[in-house]
């Protein structure tokens, strides 16, 4: 059973501002007890199968040039230096 | 008088010969849209160079220049798909204005076929939902009744084809996401074979299994937008080469001596008896066509939902820490917050679909809880997948309806989440195993759409389409009452 204080937790390192949490609860808390059908489907057992794709598949690692400064397109570009929310 | 209801291969023999002149093709199709879309909303935004873009393909025509296979065909695109210099807003607060940089390869790849893009179509807020509810623009209204939902996540594109605002248009399919919403305007929608078309420039949800897939007024349409959109491409590693296969070629095959599998559990408790009857009639039209038809059970398509949405929440709230308002986001100055709290601050115009699931997808995979529920989900997969895979050694397709319900009255299911869920229990099997899926529509019933899903092996996508246009040969369904 999920608890606010869970829904509240998680929020958090999800950073999302959440007025009231316990707003959130009760469809957050049906959803996940729907997931507990998983248990019954006997799959303990089970390998998890992965896509492999070789490296020699995937494209070359290097540098594309992009054409435009896209630098410039975020909201608070200040001309030489991009403005953020104090650490 | 200009009949916007033809299909996209009659389009392009029309302008193709001179018979339509692109530029009032294009003229009428957006007076259309100014008719209609106040009603349904299936739009977005509208792209004004549109009328420029067709008399510019007129003029190509008429000089005898080299035109693009689409010659000026307006197609409308999903809103979560990036077109260079256009909005692009997943149907989201959190990207309300942003602009995108380039062209996704699906739309560079139409651009050089000479489509116009008539417009963006609404879909729910970052694809996640099936009803189109969840729209931070409003909910899109179905065309065969406005009172009832058109299905989702793709289901502007849906309304947009069905209600000839366009002929034919690109959604996204993550558990059905173009299946379900064709199903219920009535429209022929696609789900490729995994890594079929590109990803590059479509927002992401959940990468491992989502795919872009066409809705067009026939299956021929679809395999003509198929043949310009499919195939490797460097900047999606998760492409697969299809040796440039030509899938309207021998699309009248037929179905004789092919054995289709009748998936048990997708027609099992809480299919609506209308649903029934009309797959009933799809599985005896087959058998007519010289199809062999067996029942055939894939055990783990009853835990497919709860795998489906607990790997989809895992990876949307990855995929959704990106949206931080410096790269991405709404315009909202950093004076004055600390770091964190301008982040979340930021974060808060997710609507509340976006942030149940971002909750549940940072719950699931937790220390503590990923064993409950994220490694069982990935087992789920495997183990329908394999399932699926022993299935496809006796038959060549499947079958099932693609929704098992008609489409619901909006507002009907929104506060109750499980019951949504469960819209999604036979489509989402195609996704977990990334196998081709499609619908096709069968049915008007009490005037709402029916559609019949099939489903192919991996690369089998040439014979699905074979099959489709060979059922889709057997039914007349009325008009768009709009």
């Amino acid at each position: 059973m999920v608890t606010v204080e869970e829904i509240e937790h998680v929020s958090k390192l999800m950073k999302i501002d959440v007025d009231d949490h316990s707003e959130y609860l009760e469809k957050v808390q049906t959803m996940i007890s729907y997931f507990d059908i998983l248990d019954s489907a006997g799959v303990e057992s089970e390998e998890i199968s992965m896509p492999e794709i070789p490296i020699e598949e995937l494209r070359h690692d290097e540098h594309i040039p992009f054409g435009e400064k896209l630098i410039e397109k975020m909201n608070h570009y200040k001309g030489t230096y991009v403005r953020a929310p104090k650490m | 008088m200009m009949n916007l209801k033809i299909s996209a291969l009659e389009f392009v023999e029309e302008a193709k010969n001179g018979n339509v002149s692109v530029e009032e093709f294009i003229g009428k199709t957006l007076e259309r849209i100014n008719d209609v879309d106040d009603k349904l909303h299936a739009f977005l935004s509208i792209n004004d160079k549109a009328i420029d873009q067709a008399r510019d393909i007129d003029k190509r025509i008429k000089s005898g220049e080299k035109v693009g296979a689409c010659f000026g065909m307006p197609i409308s695109i999903k809103d979560n798909m990036c077109i260079k210099d256009s909005k692009t807003t997943c149907a989201s607060k959190m990207l309300e204005n942003f602009v995108a940089p380039y062209d996704a390869t699906v739309i560079s790849k139409l651009k050089k076929q000479d489509a116009i893009f008539i417009g963006k179509t609404n879909m729910d807020e970052f694809a996640m939902g099936l009803s189109t509810e969840f729209s931070a623009f409003g909910p899109s209204k179905n065309p065969w009744n406005i009172e009832h939902v058109p299905g989702g996540s793709s289901g502007g594109s849906a309304v947009s084809v069905s209600s000839y605002e366009c002929i034919a248009s690109l959604g996204s399919d993550t558990g059905g996401s173009v299946r379900n919403p064709a199903s219920f305007c009535s429209t022929v929608g696609y789900k490729p074979t995994y890594g079929l078309i590109s990803r590059y420039g479509l927002i992401s949800y959940a990468n491992s299994i989502e795919q872009i897939g066409p809705l067009t007024r026939t299956v021929k349409d679809t395999a003509f937008m198929l043949n310009l959109i499919a195939g490797i491409d460097p900047n999606d590693s998760t492409t697969v080469n299809n040796n440039n296969e030509d899938y309207l070629a021998n699309i009248d095959s037929g179905i004789e001596g092919k054995k289709i599998g009748i998936i048990t559990e997708m027609i099992g408790d809480g299919i609506d008896p209308e649903v029934m009857a009309a797959t009933k009639e799809a599985i005896s039209k087959l058998e007519g066509l010289g199809a062999i038809c067996e029942e055939v059970s894939l055990e783990m398509v009853k835990y497919s939902v709860a795998a489906y949405y607990t790997i989809t929440a895992t990876e949307a709230g990855s995929n959704l820490a990106r949206y931080d308002n410096l790269r991405y986001g709404y315009d909202l100055p950093v004076e004055g917050y600390e770091f964190n709290s301008y982040i979340s601050k930021a974060r808060k115009n997710f609507g509340p679909e976006v942030t149940r699931r971002m909750i549940i997808g940072g719950f699931v995979p937790s220390a503590g809880h990923a064993g409950k529920y994220f490694l069982k989900a990935m087992k789920v997969k495997s183990k329908l997948t394999k399932e699926i895979n022993e299935a496809f050694k006796k038959f060549d397709l499947l079958i099932a309806p693609t929704v098992p319900i008609l489409p619901f009255k909006i507002g009907e299911k929104i506060d109750d989440p499980v019951s949504l869920f469960l819209v999604d229990i036979n489509t989402v099997t195609a996704n977990l195993t990334g196998k081709p899926a499609i619908s096709i529509p069968f049915k008007i019933v009490n005037g709402l759409p029916i559609g019949i899903q099939l489903l192919a092996n991996s690369m089998n996508d040439k014979l699905l389409l074979q099959a489709a246009h060979a059922l889709e040969q057997t039914v007349t369904l009325p008009e768009v009452p709009i």
